[in-house]
């Protein structure tokens, strides 16, 4: 029972977290499924629907197809609603029952390009990952498929990589984004995945450093690593922690290395002080705030973002003994109930974690006066 | 790399079968790489010696963490043994474990570490459900071997078998490269078995005779190949060998 939930919630699932990267890009999604809590996406986890329209769709998968493995209703509708809608891409996700049924969605995606030539492709979840592979993978799937060899690179300009609202929700958050990085004199090349388009994440190649403001950017930065040799860094640009981050950038750039300025900076363990979260993030937030502290990370395939300081927590009771002596704590709210008496919690509500139930105070990372936060922490 | 498939109905020969081949292939100076697809876990036996090897899937269940020389033993001639094995008997799903088994192997590196010439996968009975088509699937086999004797219920597995692939043409699976057969000594048997292979308009690329040293190198813990290298049976093994070589130079 270790790693069960009962008090807390478990985060976004990484069918969700595809959707959300896929989002923006013209692309059609489908999520193979009966229209259970594995497509949640299409009613919950997605603030973004009540300005925009995406092509995400289930597929409604019944019983009997499930048992008989009868994959042709889904091509057939996929190849269908493609015919009608033009996507830019078709990208199919998996879920628990025909993960199960070892569906064989490279075979599908192969058919579907043939009969509609719409470049189309697998993202490989199964609904029992949170978002931060989910997301990840779907980046690095367009870095791969999508992203054309540069004539050159343009000097100064940069990617930022990792932007959905499961990490950045508060309206607004990835113009602020934009605006930080430019104001310190880079110029932005293309923003994965919010407020661009396919086309423009397209040019990536030309930037000369990516910058991964969340775990979800990481995979997508590999790729543009092996792909075109751009180094990358990760951190995000926060408060008083963005001159360290610029800074990283125009090392990046000048020795051609991967940054971590986070892994370097955070070397105390036992202030009593913790951020859960995301650990680039909230990482950076604790950078920010200027405070030595323990970064705890409950999400997967973040371990290289992990060291002495940025620790992975699996399941709500390992996060209570971890906590046991937190003296301050910087997370979503709805940790309050597992935090030991008399811990201070900050509130920095995560739309991954929480959804939409603190939507009207949910904060935008760019724009906060982390010194009054440090305050407001203090002992 | 060459990647080969066999099927066959259960009993049929494959394990057996493979593993002489296996043998045959390295004495040709080829890097093999031979993967039970079979939750038995008993296809490389008689490459192993009797030394023990754990299962992929064992390795799965166990939640410690493994590398991929745990999945992995090295047997006669330098044939790298796989085994995927399975769930508990009777509970799980067994097909759903051949494919995170066969995942696992990819994910932890094993064809660009042990670099084998040839991969041979040798697949439980009938193909009873998606995951045991998956050494057929894009990405894994190229062609598939399907064993049969004269008997008809091996026949007809045998067809099932053809007509899986048949039916997977447009999903860029392997391609059929022919039928084994392993005599039982049936009537008619070879006009039987050749008939099924023009129905499916493809060939029988090697009759095997039913011998007694198969048995008795079995009761060895070894293969024909090594217990009884002279014999007319590991000639006859042998000829398959080149047979499938032949046939794969084809496709
Ligand atoms: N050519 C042959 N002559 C005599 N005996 C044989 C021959 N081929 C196989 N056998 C015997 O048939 C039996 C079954 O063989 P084997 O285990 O290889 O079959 P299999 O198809 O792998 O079975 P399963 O489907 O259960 O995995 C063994 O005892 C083996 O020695
Ligand atoms: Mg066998």
């Amino acid at each position: 029972m270790n790693t069960s939930y009962r008090i807390i919630p478990c985060y976004t699932g990484d069918v969700s977290g595809v959707c959300s990267a896929l989002f923006e890009l013209g692309g059609m999604v489908v999520i193979h499924d009966p229209s259970g809590c594995n497509s949640t996406y299409n009613t919950h986890d997605e603030t973004r629907w009540y300005d925009h329209d995406s092509l995400i769709f289930i597929s409604g998968l019944a019983e009997i197809d499930a048992v008989f493995g009868n994959d042709q209703k889904l091509i057939d509708d996929t190849v269908d609603a493609a015919l009608n809608l033009h996507p830019k891409f078709i990208t199919l996700v998996n879920s628990p029952i025909p993960y199960l049924n070892g569906t064989d969605f490279e075979a599908i995606c192969r058919i579907i390009e043939s009969r509609t030539c719409i470049p189309t492709f697998y993202i490989p979840t199964n609904g029992m990952h949170d978002y931060v592979p989910g997301a990840g993978a779907a980046l690095a799937e367009i870095a791969k498929r999508f992203v054309s060899v540069p004539e050159g690179k343009k000097p100064g300009s940069v990617n930022l990589l990792g932007v959905t609202p499961l990490d950045f929700a508060a309206d607004g958050s990835a113009e602020s984004l934009r605006e930080t990085v430019e104001r310190a004199g880079f110029s932005v090349h293309s923003c994965w995945a919010m407020g661009d388009s396919l086309e423009t994440l397209s040019h990536s190649g030309e930037a000369a450093v990516n910058l991964v403001v969340s775990a979800m950017g990481l995979p997508a930065a590999k790729v543009l690593r092996e792909r075109f040799g751009t180094p990358y860094v990760a951190g995000t640009p926060l408060g008083s922690f963005s001159e360290t981050v610029f800074a990283s950038m125009r090392r990046a750039t000048e020795t051609g290395e991967n940054q971590f300025p986070l892994l370097e900076r955070l070397n105390q363990t036992d202030s009593g002080i913790f951020a859960i979260g995301e650990p680039i993030t909230m990482g950076s937030v604790l950078a920010a705030m200027e405070l030595p502290g323990t970064v705890l990370c409950p999400l997967e395939h973040c371990e290289s973002l992990l060291n002495k300081n940025t620790l992975a927590v699996v399941g709500e009771e390992e996060a209570e003994t971890m906590l046991k002596n937190a003296k301050v704590v910087i997370a979503d709210p709805l940790y309050r109930p597992i935090l030991p008496k008399g811990a201070k919690l900050i509130e920095l509500p995560h739309e991954a974690f929480s959804g939409r139930c603190f939507r009207k105070t949910m904060k935008n990372l760019f724009t906060i006066d982390y010194d009054a936060l440090r305050k407001e922490a203090s002992l | 790399m060459k990647k080969l498939a066999f099927y066959g109905k259960g009993g049929i020969g494959k394990s057996t079968t493979v593993s002489n081949l296996a043998v045959a292939f390295a004495e040709r100076g080829l890097k093999v790489m031979q993967i039970g697809c079979d939750p038995k876990a008993d296809s490389t036996l008689a490459l192993r010696g009797g030394a023990p090897l754990t299962s992929v899937l064992d390795l799965v269940r166990a939640k410690q963490p493994f590398d991929l020389q745990d999945m992995v033993r090295i047997g006669y001639k330098d044939i790298v043994c796989v085994e995927a094995g399975g769930p508990t008997p009777g509970s799980g799903c067994a097909g759903r474990g051949i494919i995170t088994a066969l995942d696992k192997l990819r994910d932890y590196g094993a064809y660009e570490t042990y670099h084998p010439d040839i991969v041979l996968y040798d697949v439980l009975g009938d193909v009873v459900c998606g995951g045991f088509s998956m050494p057929m699937r894009g990405g894994y086999a190229d062609q598939v071997y399907i064993l049969t004797s004269g008997e008809n219920m091996a026949i007809h597995a045998a067809a099932n078998i053809a007509m899986a692939l048949e039916n997977f043409k447009d999903r860029g699976y392997a391609k059929l490269g022919g039928f084994i057969l392993n005599r039982r000594n049936v009537k008619n048997e070879d006009a039987k078995v050749q008939e099924l292979s023009e129905d499916f308009k493809s060939q029988v690329i090697a009759s095997l005779p039913h011998s007694e040293l198969v048995t008795d190198a079995e009761e060895l813990g070894k293969t024909v190949l090594e217990a009884f290298p002279n014999s007319d049976m590991a000639e006859a093994y042998r000829n398959l060998a080149a047979a499938v070589l032949r046939e794969d130079a084809v496709c």
